[in-house]
């Protein structure tokens, strides 16, 4: 397919535009998704009218879980959510009734919502406005967690996401929308559970998500020469390309997992987990990982950056655990 | 829109079958065979019985963890649903749901929930459906006093009214005289009016409160609401007060007058002839013999069956 420079944003509207177009069932709300501020769903309401395209009010459970109830009734609703943050106020029909449904109904009912989120820190935004969190939901049965890193996979998940019969949750850094790269003008999917292997390499394996697998190949960058870097990014946290995974840490012993969400609990150690129980005799050194400590994140940029995993906390990370 | 005699014997039918069946689901829970007490339904029945006479199959329903009044009023299956309660594989979920979380798509009984409120949101999104579908079928949620303060209920009576959704919230309040939060007096109140349906106007909707154990009054509210939500003018909230009713009302009931005043099916029963009367009980007292047979007789789940369903797989 011939590709073109486009950026994660735009991506992401492409993706709406191919999948409203294919199947009518396909609808989408959120708050302000008819603004032209809001560039994933900019143009959606011009095309596709406001009866597929509507504004929610600010009221997170009430939203959602209408778009919960119009999955179950046959629709595939892709809701928004400005920030992850402000999923907090709706756990009860993100967690008890998005994810649990199609279990607690024994396979009876389906639940295709794809739910996008915003996420992440950089912008000095405060403690409620800069969270990951995709541990949290990863954590909890029933979900599946996507989490594009560049403009490709962007579209090719958000497809794939909307066409996948389960509960979803999208998880879009907000750095990551100016960022520029080649995408296919065709609809495609980027299957879920199919880890990318950013880059090839043999002294240590660094297994990075979202805005961080960018950071990650920076540190590889700056250690060019000198180590071998390979950098996974796993796309989708479930489900989970563990193969991809174990067999990298088995070929190269060494494990770095950079992660911006909490340390304590959350993907970084989940990974680290996995390298113990599926290749621990591989390991010649013990695993390190990068993550954001388990603090509140401050407003001073400063402060923010000094807890954020960044380049400098990469390198020195692979530096240390290929020593 | 009153009753006609033929309705009136089709609310009465629905009424009596979901207090047979629930009278069947005490006893089997003492037995042991219903592994689990829940919350039952009755003293309610003419809300749903009353309710459901104007829905057809088209229409859904969200619902409460006091679940089987609504489900067995929609139209669900006796002896799938007695086997769900039963926690066996033939019933509609295949003992995955039990009690709170019973699900029969087949008729649009899109749920009992087991979280207070938590119904409420997902049923905007069946009317959410319902308007996109463009065939005029409305959707019903049901909660209660306590449930109507949760914010996902104030939300989405906000939400239904801003998306103008073929939806009618019917909240059964059943602390009509003393306010009571799961059947225990309380100090201090949890509704700050009298009445549930003053809030209606706030959120830009009609809304108004009936006595839910009258079924004919039931009958006719519902009737008003539901037209309107099938012409597209939008959601209502509805309050109707019941008194849940305890313990096996056939030989209880007898020692208190009060409560009998409130029994919606000792009301009705004035409008039945006796020889219809009793062919009726007859009827719904071997059909849900057929459901706790059908119960008994079934397999419990496989231990493997523990793993499936998390996900489904692409079609």
């Amino acid at each position: 397919m011939p590709a073109r420079e486009i950026t994660f944003g735009q991506a992401l509207n492409e993706a709406h535009i191919a999948e409203m177009e294919r199947d009518p069932k396909v609808i989408v709300f959120g708050e302000n998704v008819s603004s032209q501020w809001r560039e994933a769903t900019k143009g959606l309401k011009e095309r596709f009218g406001r009866e597929r395209v509507r504004d929610a009010p600010i009221t997170e459970t009430a939203f959602i879980g209408a778009g919960v109830g119009a999955a179950i009734a046959g629709y595939r609703p892709v809701v928004e959510l400005m920030l992850v943050d402000f999923g907090l106020v709706a756990m009860d029909q993100i967690l008890n009734q998005f994810a649990k449904t199609t279990y607690m109904s024994g396979g009876a009912i389906s639940v295709p919502m794809t739910l996008r989120v915003l996420t992440g820190a950089g912008t000095s935004s405060g403690a409620t406005h800069s969270e990951s969190l995709h541990g949290l939901f990863a954590h909890m049965p029933g979900l599946k967690v996507v989490v594009p890193s560049n403009p490709y996979d962007a579209k090719g998940l958000l497809i794939a996401s909307i066409r996948d019969p389960n509960p979803k949750i999208f998880m879009e850094h907000r750095l990551l929308y100016p960022v520029k790269g080649q995408v296919p003008k065709e609809p495609y999917e980027v299957p879920l559970g199919v880890a990318n292997l950013v880059r090839e390499g043999k002294d240590v394996t660094v297994i990075a998500t979202s805005l961080m697998v960018q950071e990650a190949m920076n540190a590889a960058d700056e250690l060019k020469g000198k180590i071998s870097v390979e950098v996974i990014d796993p796309r989708t946290l479930v489900p989970l390309d563990e193969e991809a995974i174990v067999g990298s840490v088995k070929k190269t012993g060494r494990l770095v997992v950079v992660d911006e969400d909490y340390l304590h609990y959350g993907f970084s150690g989940e990974v680290v987990a996995l390298a113990a129980e599926k290749a621990l005799k591989s390991l010649e050194a013990p695993p390190i990982r990068v993550a954001t400590p388990n603090i509140p994140l401050p407003f001073n940029a400063k402060l923010e950056r000094e807890l954020l995993p960044s380049k400098e906390k990469i390198v020195a990370a692979i530096k240390q655990a290929a020593s | 829109m009153s009753l006609n005699d033929a309705k009136t014997t089709d609310i009465y039918r629905t009424m009596i079958r979901i207090r047979t069946f629930e009278n069947a689901v005490r006893r089997l829970t003492k037995e042991g065979r219903i592994p689990a007490r829940f919350g039952l339904y009755t003293g309610q029945e003419a809300v749903a019985a009353g309710v459901s006479a104007h829905l057809r199959k088209g229409d859904k329903i969200g619902s409460t963890h006091r679940a089987l009044g609504h489900l067995i009023a929609k139209g669900c299956d006796l002896d799938k649903l007695m086997a769900e309660l039963m926690g066996k594989e033939t019933g509609f979920n295949h003992g995955k749901a039990g009690p709170y979380h019973t699900f029969d798509p087949s008729v649009g009984a899109l749920g009992a929930n087991g979280i207070v409120g938590g119904s409420v949101p997902m049923t905007a999104g069946y009317a959410l459906a319902n308007q996109l579908e463009g065939e005029r079928n409305v959707a019903v949620s049901y909660f209660g006093e306590g449930g109507s303060n949760q914010g996902g209920v104030q939300e989405t009576l906000n939400l239904a009214a801003c998306w103008q959704l073929p939806i009618v919230f019917v909240c059964e309040n059943s602390s009509p005289e003393v306010q009571r939060m799961l059947g225990h007096e309380i100090d201090y109140p949890q509704l700050s009016i009298d009445n549930v349906s003053k809030r209606a106007k706030n959120y830009g909707m009609p809304g108004s409160t009936h006595t839910g154990w009258d079924a004919a009054e039931v009958y006719k509210a519902a009737g008003k609401a539901i037209r309107r939500a099938r012409a597209g003018k939008g959601p209502t909230l509805l309050e109707f007060k019941v008194h849940q009713l305890e313990g096996n009302l056939e030989g209880r009931l007898e020692a208190n007058e009060k409560e009998r005043q409130w029994d919606p099916i000792d009301l009705l029963k004035q409008k039945i002839p006796r020889k219809v009367d009793e062919q009726i009980r007859a009827e719904e007292v071997a059909k849900v013999q057929k459901a706790i047979d059908f119960g008994v007789k079934s397999p419990e789940p496989t231990p493997e069956q523990a793993y499936t369903c998390v996900f489904k797989e692409a079609d």
